[in-house]
């Protein structure tokens, strides 16, 4: 005697935004700490060794952050002007500061007044970065001069005058100790090489540049610009590899994610977004109260610190893991009990009996393999599951319909049963996947329902309800008629163009198009 | 990186439009918006008095404002004397308006011309202006700017009578001693001028960015046992950019102590500060200053000497909306301006947004430490149209004055008081007839202009807001512009979006288009007028057909249901028909036997309407009488065989129109249905 067949549920594809790695990686951030500066952030950068403290650069000082604190552990403040571009030196030791009155600053985490200041630019320094070898500083300024300065004993050992106007962001290589990179708004991007004492290699953004970015192989550089994102090949000598414009207001700011997957951009229009370095493509997007300046992430991506024009600094944390593990899981049998028997080898004389395994049935199935048709529709009909798995009931309604007891099924109920499957009804008539069932059973209930009708205020409701709707949705699918004639003329000229260039083409339209559609 | 282009270039200058009380009796407020507009309003009524838009107000936007003291009315040029003979009661109007601009320009506006009054150029700066400063007496103007140096203007004869430079950066504040004698300036630090030999007198050192406000808070030295030689003894206030604190200062005799005497704590940086000046000594310094956030915060202090704490607020003030139902939640109105009245005890606050800021007196209650007043400003949005944008002055008018209008006399009569009969009598004479008024005629002028510029304005952002949300994948952003019903708009937006947008909009509308009819529809009107605008350039891509595919398969996917659905939709209607019939018959049969009674009435309104078309055919057709009245019989024989049905059919038509008002939204009916069924 053959078994029950449990009822084949139909999956469907999910609609809507697909839920991917990264949307669960980045979504997995608690809510933000929001820190009001003095002024607009204008760079936020983390130091690189533990425990990870980050300097903000906003007004005239720069504080620096633990991880967890929501007041600043150390404050800069004795600068005569705006700071800015407060940068930790690879060992997290030392912090250099640009300032608008032309100084560049260097600090001593732990002390207070500057161990060096480096006078020699006329105008404000908004760029300043530790080279790969720990001893220099480069720094780029408005009066069109990027100079490299000695920190040993503060002398200015090189200065470029190539750019042609502001030189606002630049970064130093982190593998070579001679490479730098400054980015101006003369459009241009410029890699220098302090054995050299001119540029090396030039590339052209199109717009004013904002921030540049240099991989950590060093063979990709990232400008940003205007609302472009732009990679460039350093390795093909400056080659565009490709083009980014996802925002619609001037990127500001950029950022590589710890694992140096992922490419992050904040922007003037207040989004963040997140592109793959493989493919390029968005695969994440921020939202924020106000336009952004500056952006930085933390070790392992632990935290996303985004500095805005307002003045408010924004804190993402990243949701501990350990939570997850703390709740108390059902203890499952061992896995030896399972396995108990298994690895025996079948010997000489022995038959093996096959135990037939327990099926396992879901609840419905187990109605259905009764015939208790009516009680596997409540089953199903059941708010957890309709909310949940709508899909499950309409398999079931469609199962009941096979077998032809639909009608049966659905009769006899009550006037708070019935509305049960009037809800389930209005809810889902309207999604094209379920409809074709869901007007047939819709059909069945009318018929069953006729001659009782208008006993129930609640009943009349609801079928109201559902003719609205389905009135709703002839319109709809009227207009829908109306445009899809609009487009077979679209496709219809096509047909004729192709039809043209391709010789042995005859047969009426429809169908090829059908083919080439699928 | 900060100047990306954000909204103010300058990270340092200082927050808040300029804005200011007219000297005195406050009887108007000058506000010079971002968008270069100077308005002047009524602090009584809360009316806009005037709008004045400088020439260059996009190159050079106003920095500062400062009205003229009222003194200096008296001594004009001869042009404003012959005016004010004309005009009676405006002897201690204000009038002059000094605005300081971006570009170094100072211009001097005449609230009561409407107009320009001069513009002062020549030798100036050649800088930003941060602060104007008008001298009680002389009829100076002193002036301070991004180019470090401070001017002192001769208005009359509107040319530069001095400049020095002032600062080694940009002099950011100006504020001249009480005796008129000295001059304080402030940039990197504070600076006291002689002004008869332009030397410094003191520095005053403290402050890490520039100070945005100076102010003398006293014009007598506390204690009186030394001589006052006019300016030692005297404290002064300042408040700096990105500084939460305003540190007072005295101005000692030696020149020893350098740092500040005392300081106020308050939430945000200075925007406004307004104060009274203390007579005596026991009468305490009263101070309102108003911050960035919106706040303002109210101190008194008696000025005694050092005071090493700084001084928190004896009470703050916010503004903030009803939370009208539980979804609104209260959200704060920021305060532009408050200043103390002439009694001292009440203060006038001026809050909203710039664009249509609302002044209201407050009366001060200093016992408690917070107030919060609930306001609501949602309905002064919109500009008011009877008193918006008049570049025309007001004439001004004295009582014997005769006012001739045209048009129809009585017109005037609900604003004007009580015209004599006389002026009535000769206006009709001289407007003969029923002439549209000129008033009303420039009504709907403007009306239709302004309809006009609106729609414009709307297409206008629409397209650039559906690109720009394209290009960002904002969902926002394109729930804003594609969930609009108004399908002209639509059109419009959709002629004027660039074409390369054209693709992706589609993508997007692939997405929308699977969800519940009721936002579906929408986008299928978007759909369509794509196509119908687009068609051309759509014929043209070569890669049509796998663009549009999947857009056209779900279409086609959703359409297939269509005969089925219809078949349903039929089956409901005839279910809900008799739902309604069944009910109505319910209800008159529970009543008794007036059923009938009911299908008479209706009966003989069928009988008249009958009637009127017999009388109509009467005309045409005389010998038909008699046929059409034995049809009648029949027809009411009929009727009565078909009681029941016949009035269910109607009832049920009735029905329907009712349930379509309940879908619609009207769920009114719902309980009176539940209680007849009951």
């Amino acid at each position: 005697m053959a078994g029950y067949k449990p009822v084949a549920i139909q999956t469907y594809p999910i609609l809507g935004e697909k839920i991917t790695q990264d949307t669960l990686y980045w979504n997995n951030y608690k809510t933000p700490v929001q820190i009001k500066e003095f002024g607009a952030v204008s760079k936020v950068d983390f130091s690189p060794q533990p425990p990870y403290n980050y300097a903000v650069t906003a007004s005239s000082r720069i504080h620096i952050y633990g991880r967890y604190s929501q007041e600043p552990i150390k404050t800069f403040s004795r600068f005569k002007d705006t700071a800015y571009c407060a940068t930790f030196r690879q060992d997290g030791r030392l912090l250099v500061a640009g300032s608008e009155d032309g100084g560049v600053q260097l600090f001593d985490i732990s002390g207070r007044a500057p161990l060096r200041q480096f006078e020699g630019h006329t105008k404000a320094v908004h760029t300043v970065d530790f080279t790969a070898d720990k001893y220099h500083v480069v720094s780029g300024a408005d009066d069109y001069t990027v100079k490299l300065w000695d920190i040993p004993n503060s002398k200015e050992i090189l200065t470029f005058k190539e750019h042609s106007d502001y030189v606002r962001c630049g970064c130093a290589s982190k593998l070579n100790p001679d490479l730098f990179i400054t980015g101006s708004y003369d459009h241009t991007v410029k890699m220098f090489d302090a054995r050299t004492n001119t540029s090396v290699l030039s590339v052209e953004h199109g717009q004013p540049v904002e921030s540049v970015l240099l991989f950590p192989s060093g063979g990709l550089l990232v400008s940003a610009g205007g609302r472009y994102v732009k990679v460039w090949d350093m390795l093909k000598g400056g080659q565009l590899l490709v083009s980014l414009k996802n925002h619609h207001k001037t990127v500001t700011c950029l950022c590589l994610s710890s694992s140096g997957q992922r490419l992050l951009s904040g922007s003037l229009d207040r989004k963040v977004k997140v592109y793959s370095t493989t493919s390029y493509k968005v695969v994440h997007s921020f939202d924020y109260a106000a336009s952004i300046l500056s952006l930085a992430l933390a070790h392992e991506d632990e935290t996303i610190v985004v500095g805005m024009t307002n003045g408010i600094l924004s804190v993402k944390h990243r949701k501990s893991e350990a939570k997850k593990e703390s709740i108390p899981r059902r203890r499952r049998p061992a896995y030896r009990t399972f396995i108990k028997g298994k690895n025996y080898m079948k010997q000489r004389d022995d038959i093996l009996i096959n135990r037939p395994a327990k099926k396992h049935l879901e609840l419905y199935d187990r109605d259905l393999k009764h015939f208790r048709i009516s009680k596997a529709l409540d089953r199903v009909l059941d708010p957890t599951c309709t909310i949940k798995t709508p899909e499950i009931t309409v398999s079931i309604i469609k199962e009941l319909n096979r077998r032809g007891v639909l009608a049966n099924a659905l009769a006899g109920r009550d006037e708070k049963e019935i509305s049960h499957v009037l809800n389930f009804l209005i809810r889902h008539l309207s999604q094209p996947r379920f409809a074709p069932v869901l007007i047939n059973a819709a059909e069945i209930i009318i018929d069953i329902y006729l001659p009782v009708i208008g006993q129930s205020p609640v009943v009349d409701k609801k079928f109201l309800l559902l003719q609205g709707l389905v009135e709703k949705e002839i319109d709809y699918q009227r207009e829908l008629l109306e445009t899809l004639g609009m487009m077979d003329m679209l496709f219809a000229t096509m047909r004729r163009k192709e039809g043209t260039s391709v010789l042995e083409h005859t047969s009426d339209g429809f169908p090829e198009n059908k083919k080439i559609e699928s | 990186m900060a100047a990306g282009g954000g909204g103010s270039g300058d990270p340092l200058a200082p927050a808040g439009v300029p804005c200011a009380f007219s000297p005195h009796s406050q009887a108007y407020f000058a506000l010079a918006s971002t968008d270069g507009h100077l308005r002047v309003w009524e602090t009584a009524n809360n009316r806009l008095h005037q709008e004045y838009v400088p020439s260059a107000h996009l190159s050079g936007t106003c920095t500062c404002l400062a009205w003229a003291p009222a003194r200096l009315q008296a001594k004009e040029s001869p042009q404003r004397k012959k005016r004010k003979s004309e005009a009676v009661g405006t002897s201690n109007q204000t009038d002059l308006l000094a605005l300081g601009t971006a570009v170094g320009s100072i211009l001097l506006y005449s609230t009561v011309k409407g107009e320009l009054h001069s513009k002062l150029v020549s030798g100036g700066h050649d800088n930003r202006v941060n602060c104007i400063q008008w001298h009680q007496d002389s009829g100076c103007l002193y002036s301070c700017s991004d180019d470090k140096h401070i001017v002192e203007w001769n208005v009359q004869a509107c040319k530069v009578k001095c400049k020095w430079k002032g600062d080694n950066s940009s002099v950011s504040s100006l504020c001249i001693s009480p005796d008129g004698k000295m001059l304080l300036s402030a940039g990197r630090t504070i600076k006291l001028w002689v002004l008869e030999t332009k030397e410094v007198y003191r520095h005053f050192t403290g402050h890490a960015t520039p100070v945005s406000s100076l102010m003398f808070t006293t014009i007598r030295p506390p204690n009186e046992s030394q001589p006052f030689d006019g300016i030692t003894g005297l404290y002064f206030l300042s408040g700096a950019v990105h500084d939460r604190l305003l540190n007072v200062w005295q101005v000692r005799s030696e020149n020893k102590e350098k740092s500040a005497v005392m300081s106020f704590t308050v939430t945000d940086e200075p925007v406004y500060i307004d104060l009274t000046l203390s007579e005596n000594k026991e009468e305490p310094v009263k101070l309102a200053v108003v911050c960035r956030d919106g706040q303002v915060h109210l101190f008194e202090h008696i000025l005694n000497g050092y005071c090493k704490k700084p001084l928190t607020s004896n009470c703050t003030i916010q503004i903030a909306t009803p939370g009208k139902g539980k979804k609104s939640t209260p959200k704060p109105i920021p305060i532009l301006a408050a200043g103390f009245c002439s009694d001292k005890m009440s203060l006038l606050l001026v809050y909203g947004s710039w664009f249509q800021p609302t002044i209201e007196r407050v009366a001060l209650n200093s016992r408690e430490p917070h107030m919060c007043l609930v306001r609501d400003i949602s309905n002064c949005w919109a500009p008011k149209v009877e008193t918006a944008i008049t570049k025309v002055r007001t004439p001004v008018m004295n009582s014997e004055a005769k006012v001739l209008v045209p048009g129809i006399p009585g017109h005037h009569a609900a604003i004007k008081p009580a015209p004599p009969q006389t002026e009535q009598v000769e206006s009709k004479r001289k407007s003969g007839g029923n002439e549209v008024s000129i008033e009303e005629r420039l009504g709907a002028m403007e009306i239709d202009a302004r309809k006009k510029g609106k729609d414009d304005l709307q297409t206008n952002s629409f397209p650039v807001l559906l690109t720009q949300g394209l290009e960002s994948n904002d969902f926002e952003m394109l729930n804003k512009v594609l969930q609009t019903r108004n399908v002209n708009l639509i059109k419009k937006t959709v002629v004027r979006m660039p074409l390369h947008t054209v693709i992706p909009l589609l993508q997007e509308l692939t997405k929308r288009l699977q969800g519940h009819p009721n936002s579906a529809v929408l986008m299928v009107q978007w759909l369509k007028c794509v196509l119908t605008v687009h068609a051309s350039y759509l014929s043209t891509l070569p890669d049509l057909v796998p663009q549009l595919g999947t857009l056209y398969q779900l279409m086609e996917s959703r359409v297939k249901t269509f005969q089925k659905l219809s078949h349903l939709h039929g089956k409901l209607i005839l279910l809900i028909t008799q739902v309604t019939a069944s009910e109505k018959t319910k209800g008159a049969t529970s009543p008794g036997q007036k059923a009938k009674l009911v299908y008479e009435e209706e009966s003989s309104e069928e009988e008249s309407d009958d009637e009127i078309a017999d009388k109509d055919s009467e005309d045409n057709w005389d010998e038909d009488e008699e046929e059409s009245e034995s049809e009648k019989d029949e027809d009411i024989d009929e009727e009565e065989d078909e009681d029941a049905e016949g009035k269910d059919e109607e009832n049920g038509e009735d029905r329907d129109i009712a349930s379509e008002k309940e879908l619609n939204g009207d769920s009114d009916l719902d309980p009176e249905n539940e209680s007849e069924e009951e």
